[in-house]
């Protein structure tokens, strides 16, 4: 079955299939960034990012940029319309805001058509419908037993599900999200 | 029998459109909307199983799968229940358990010889003398068994999803469309489960009141409402095999579960309707009155041969006249009561002209020709309770239908902790403390007169709204009175029989006296007569034998059904295929990002934790010469590894220096910047629980090393700790941002210099153990010299996107030193030559650092490190055991991992890595062995294959230069 | 399957959770008995009764603390681990400390 797909790091950038009425795209290459500890938020709010009021919520900001907040303390901005991947060691740091990671631990792909949910209900266990996970929300839960943020956002005017996962486990996930996806096709 | 299609009769099948398929070879005609058994009753096919511990023959009971008298096979999949098993054209079903034909089953003779079978006969025969069962298992096997599985089938596609509702309802009856409806209008989201494909319960095939029009107009209309509701998800051809914590209700649709989340339960399971117990009660043509009724109403068969029905209550009187309007030639009504509690009802049987003998039981039926139903039963006055008197009269029949009451579909409700209790005086069930969220309503709540099932189901769903804070709406807010009165069941159903054959249990063949003789044998306990004489163990789960058990033990220990009980119910409620449970089978294993990498230059790739890794490169026909030539790369050229899994763990902020020094053995505060440690981490019982490099990077960073399987339990515990030392730290688990390869051999040095690096590799400038952030061929990287493999090496951990590039670029400035990509097995190899050891592989969960001589790793100069106060404790008692490396002759025969030290004939450790070394011509290991033995020269004992055993010699390791001359080059 | 309410994340499946034991005060190693060290490593609370414990959930490697009845198996309550671990934890270095 793994055939016929890339590399994670190497699919073809903003599409890896378009088949049917889901479409799940690799957005691993795109930009984002993130800060932790006791003074990210307050890092970011200077530097001028909006950022959401409460965990687990993702909010625009500038650039269509968003900033997806983990915790009251860890912030994920994510930068879907920049390719310019942030690959620093992340040596630099203060006391208050460490820089994370993300870049290079996560893959991240969208789920964008109308059964997206449905699909979604086949390997999750969080209600991720419309009237129960609202544009915005973030559910950080587990996916075909391996552990994935999920967020519902607005992307170039579709309603999406982002979905970002261990990159080892990037590969494992798409080939479970295509074979979910078989009876909408 | 011939088929009639009306408003009421035949609703469900198509006569337009018929199908085919064979049984036991035949071809069978049904219709469309048949089941494989009612299409086998329409062509008076009643035999249709074998029991299974006598053979008997049997047909369908219940019609509606809740019995085990109609399992069949089809050739992919056995234990299918015809009445559930659609009829289609082109299916090829067989019947089960027989030896030779259905109709002329060899292994019937086990029927005759029954009185040689008692109750626990086989826990009695089979195990004297010792062993003897070995010889007995296969041919009482085969002889029990129930269908055989095809193992050449590939298993079908299962899928699972999960589901969300405000409300569950279970059962589509009356109680259950009601319930869904008033809870639906109130706004509240329902998921509404049916069994059957088709909604509306007892409603499709009960005659409430006698009046078969009035039912019917109210379910079209309640079907219709709920069908189009925009708030009801219906789910039909389901089943709700079970109730789990805070109301998880796996459903069985076809090939999906679904695991339904729901807030509110409403259990509108109904009952199952009980059998009259008497001699030859489970011949085919005995069936339930509720499947006499589903059986004309629903396939619209209508029987040929006279039916007469047996009653234990007046449900049963509707059965005869409903089968009468239906055309059937119902000749008597055999009422085990005196009186009707309606009166009317026997002025209606006269009316109708069917003979009614009431006080009156069935004492024997039997059997008919070939494989239509019965062709008699005797017809006896009934004396005083459990007595039977003089018999009145033989009636011809083919069809028999019985009810001696309902049992409620307690099932789901015990499971989530409900409690069955019976009121021996009225002989009715309740059940009590239901969980939180759950509620009853229907026939499983004892209510059994329509409108008062239906007002019931509004009540349930009143109460649920309440639960979930929602309102009902105004005109149906206010709960309606219920009070059933009805008695449906008769208090002693049994007409005992010289002869026996009176079955209590169908699935496992069980009859009075089995029940009787095991409380005899003092199982007074009825989960013991159960374990004992295992009835209600069968696929039926008891649903027809619980009930009947109870009153036989109850009177026979002298105690009331409720002071008996019933056994306890457990899921899943019906069977459910392992496939189902197995879905579309996950199996997360992680991959490098040179994952293709490896596949493209022949890797053998083999799990090693949640990873796939390659064991080595080349052809498995010549995997031992691979690996060979892999170590040799490494000794005398260049070999490159691709260890990504390691674990990788940043510490960052000004507490970091102290939190490493609370975590790892080792003092760590003064650690100089560019300098690596070794890491061992041991747990509160100073158990070493893993072990990795810690680099410094600055005054307030390391990056940390795990072990790859080790890693999320080490990043667990350290986000633990402090939770509680509240540290100023950051801790990240970096293991997927980073991968590493490690370069190592003589020539690693000039390989990563052609590639082109940023700092000066001399010993002078990197020497060993030292850490370097460097540009190699242009990217990023934290480079560290390390000696795991015992030469020259270097480990770069770089962002993960870039480790692609990374690597082609080394095998390509590489490709000049004949560089060699090696995998685990020679990676394992090489260290074992060094006598490193892999936590987890030579030590396990007991493994004090001591044992392992990692003393010298282990700071006492710090007031605390995790372990620190249970190390010191064990280190004042005298060691049991201790690693040691071993070596013997390449003659001798090879120890494997796990094979025994032994040591005056006691068993004193075990082997923990064994490999021949290449290097050095010879078999080396590393063992747990008595400290005594821990001296270098001592011979110990190893217990090989086949109890060979080995003399080893107790070496001092490492085994390959034992200077540590060559990683330190 | 249970809910478990995290505190960060709402509730969820319990297998999205980990156990992490019961909550223990580790006695100051530096001076408690030998026997004393041992019952604080090797025992916990088993009488019928309500127990504090750590849960951590998972995808978010977030801990904190449950009380549940350990016969009835309600979780009473869930809440972060900085309501019950307030302040910062020190251990006195003997002379010398590396």
């Amino acid at each position: 079955m793994s055939a016929h797909l890339d590399p994670i790091f190497e699919s073809p950038l903003g599409g890896l299939s378009h088949e049917g009425n889901i479409s799940i795209h690799d957005l691993t290459k795109r930009h984002r960034w993130g800060l932790r500890g006791k003074g990210a938020a307050e890092t970011l709010r200077i530097q001028g990012w909006d950022i959401p009021e409460q965990p687990n919520r993702l909010v625009a900001s500038k650039n269509e940029t968003f900033v997806m907040a983990l915790s009251q303390r860890e912030f994920w901005v994510l930068d879907p319309h920049n390719d310019t991947a942030a690959l620093a060691m992340s040596n630099d740091f203060t006391r208050d805001a460490y820089p994370l990671f993300c870049q290079s631990s996560h893959a991240w792909l969208v789920l964008k058509g109308c059964q997206t949910s449905a699909l979604m209900a086949k390997v999750c266990g969080v209600d991720l419908r419309p009237e129960a996970f609202k544009v915005g929300d973030v559910a950080q839960t587990q996916m075909a037993l391996i552990s994935c943020i999920i967020v519902r956002h607005e992307l170039a005017g579709n309603d999406v599900f982002s979905i970002f996962v261990d990159q080892s486990y990037g590969e494992y996930v798409l080939e479970a999200l295509l074979d979910a996806r078989r009876e909408f096709l | 029998m011939k088929r009639l299609k009306n408003a009421h009769f035949g609703q469900w099948i198509d006569p337009s459109q018929t199908v085919q398929f064979t049984f036991e070879g035949e071809l069978i005609r049904g219709l469309e909307g048949d089941t494989v058994a009612s299409a086998l009753l329409a062509n008076d096919q009643w035999l249709q199983s074998r029991s299974f511990k006598y053979h008997r023959p049997r047909g369908p009971l219940t019609l509606s799968g809740h019995d085990a008298n109609t399992l069949v096979q089809t050739p992919t999949t056995p234990n299918l229940l015809a009445d559930r098993l659609p009829a289609e054209d082109h299916l090829t079903v067989t019947a089960q358990n027989y030896t030779g034909s259905l109709h002329f089953d060899l292994s019937r003779l086990l029927d005759w010889c029954g009185r040689f079978l008692p109750v626990g006969f086989y826990y009695k025969a089979f195990f004297k003398p010792r062993g003897i069962w070995a010889w007995w298992e296969p041919i009482v096997r085969k002889a029990a068994g129930l269908g055989s599985s095809n193992l050449s089938v590939k298993a079908a596609y299962n899928d699972k999803t999960y589901a969300f509702a405000d409300v569950a309802v279970i059962g589509a009856g009356p109680a259950g469309l009601n319930a869904a409806l008033l809870a639906a209008n109130a706004g509240a989201q329902v998921t509404l489960v049916e069994q059957e494909p088709h909604l509306g319960g007892s409603m499709n095939y009960h005659a409430f009141a006698g009046d078969c029009e009035t039912t019917k107009s109210a379910r079209d209309i309640l079907v219709a409402a709920v069908e189009t509701h925009e708030n009801i998800d219906v789910l039909s051809s389901s089943t709700c095999n079970a109730w789990f914590g805070d109301h998880y209700l796996p459903i069985i649709q076809k090939s999906r579960l679904i695991k339904l989340r729901a807030k509110q339960t409403i259990l509108t399971t109904g009952s199952s309707e009980q059998h009259v117990v008497f001699r030859n009660n489970d011949l085919p043509g005995v069936v339930m009155c509720s499947a006499l009724d589903r059986l004309m109403r629903l396939y619209g068969v209508v029987p040929s041969a006279p039916v007469v029905v047996l009653a234990g209550n007046d449900l049963a009187y509707r059965t005869a006249f409903s089968g009468q309007d239906g055309g059937a030639n119902v000749a008597a009504i055999v009422d085990l009561r005196t009186t009707c509690n309606n009166t009317a009802l026997s002025d209606e049987a006269k009316r109708r002209n069917i003979a009614l003998f009431q006080g009156c039981g069935i004492y024997e039926a039997k059997k008919g020709l070939f494989n239509h139903g019965l062709s008699q039963v005797d017809v006896h006055k009934l004396a005083e309770r459990g007595e039977v008197a003089e018999k009145l009269v033989s009636i011809d029949c083919g069809l028999l239908a019985m009810s001696a009451g309902f049992m409620p579909s307690y099932q789901l409700a015990c499971q989530a902790g409900a409690v069955l209790s019976y009121d021996d005086s009225k002989s009715q069930f309740k059940l009590s403390n239901l969980p939180q969220g759950m509620h009853l309503a229907g026939s499983v709540n004892s209510v059994f007169s329509l409108d008062l099932v239906e007002a019931d189901g509004r009540n349930a769903a009143r109460q649920a709204l309440s639960n979930l804070g929602v309102a009902p709406e105004s005109e149906t807010a206010s709960a309606e009175d219920v009070n059933c009165t009805e008695q449906v069941n008769h208090p002693w159903p049994f007409l005992k029989h010289p002869k026996g054959r009176e079955f209590v249990d169908f699935d496992e063949d069980l009859q009075i006296k089995d029940i009787i003789n095991a409380t005899r044998m003092g199982y007074r306990d009825i989960q013991l007569v159960k374990r004992f004489s295992t009835v209600g163990m069968g696929p039926s789960q008891g649903r027809h034998s619980a009930l009947p058990t109870a009153r036989l033990v109850a009177k026979t220990t002298d105690r009331t059904v409720h002071e008996t009980g019933v056994t306890t119910a457990r899921p899943p409620l019906m069977p459910e295929p392992l496939g189902l449970l197995a879905g579309r089978r996950f199996h997360p294993l992680r991959r490098t990002p040179l994952h293709h990498r490896h596949l493209a230059l022949g890797a053998q790739m083999m799990p090693a934790g949640s990873w796939q890794r390659p064991a080595y490169f080349g052809d498995p026909k010549q995997r031992t010469a691979c690996v060979q030539a892999e170590v040799t790369a490494v000794r005398r050229g260049v070999g490159i590894i691709d260890v990504s899994t390691l674990g990788g763990i940043e510490l960052r902020g000004p507490d970091a220096p102290e939190f490493m020094n609370r975590l790892y053995t080792f003092g760590f505060v003064k650690q100089p910047i560019g300098k690596t440690r070794y890491a061992v981490l041991t747990n509160e019982q100073g158990v070493v629980a893993d072990d990795g490099v810690a680099a410094r990077l600055g005054e307030h960073h390391y990056y940390v090393t795990a072990t790859s399987s080790g890693v999320d339990r080490v990043y667990r515990d350290m986000l633990r700790w402090n939770a509680q030392w509240r540290l100023d730290l950051d801790i990240a688990n970096v293991t997927s941002a980073f991968s590493a390869i490690n370069v190592a051999g003589p020539l690693s040095r000039q390989v990563i210099e052609s590639a082109g690096c940023s700092v000066d590799l001399s010993t002078e400038h990197f020497p060993y153990l030292a850490y370097q952030e460097a540009s190699v061929a242009g990217i990023p990287a934290r480079m560290m010299r390390v000696g795991f493999v015992g030469e020259l090496g270097y480990e770069l951990h770089v962002p993960s996107p870039l480790m692609g590039e990374l690597w082609d670029r080394l095998l390509t400035s590489g490709e000049a030193h004949g560089i060699r990509p090696f995998g685990i097995e020679a990676q394992r190899l090489l260290r074992l030559e060094k006598g490193h050891i892999i936590v987890g592989q030579d030590t396990d969960g007991m493994t004090q650092p001591d044992e392992v001589s990692l003393r010298w790793a282990i700071s006492s100069k710090k007031p605390f490190f995790v372990g620190s106060k249970s190390v010191d404790i064990l280190s004042k008692s005298p060691l049991k055991r201790q690693l040691v490396g071993f070596e013997l002759d390449a003659t001798s025969p090879q120890p494997k991992e796990g094979h025994l030290v032994i040591r005056n004939g006691d068993i004193v450790g075990s082997v923990t890595s064994c490999e021949y070394s290449p290097t050095l011509k010879k078999i080396i290991g590393l063992a747990y062995v008595h400290p005594e033995d821990a001296v270098s020269g001592t011979t110990v004992v190893i217990r090989t294959d086949d109890a060979v055993h080995a003399h080893a010699q107790v070496v001092e390791t490492p085994f390959y230069d034992p200077d540590n001359l060559r990683q330190a080059l | 399957m249970k809910i478990m309410t995290c505190p960060l994340n709402g509730p969820r499946n319990i297998s999205e959770f980990v156990y992490g034991g019961q909550v223990k005060a580790m006695p100051n190693s530096q001076n408690v008995s030998d026997a004393d060290w041992a019952h604080y490593v090797f025992y916990e609370k088993n009488d019928v009764g309500v127990v504090l414990e750590w849960w951590m959930h998972s995808p978010s490697s977030y801990w904190f603390i449950a009380e549940r009845h350990n016969a009835t198996d309600e979780i009473i309550r869930t809440y972060p681990a900085d309501e019950l671990f307030k302040q910062r934890v020190d251990f006195v270095p003997d002379e010398g400390a590396s």
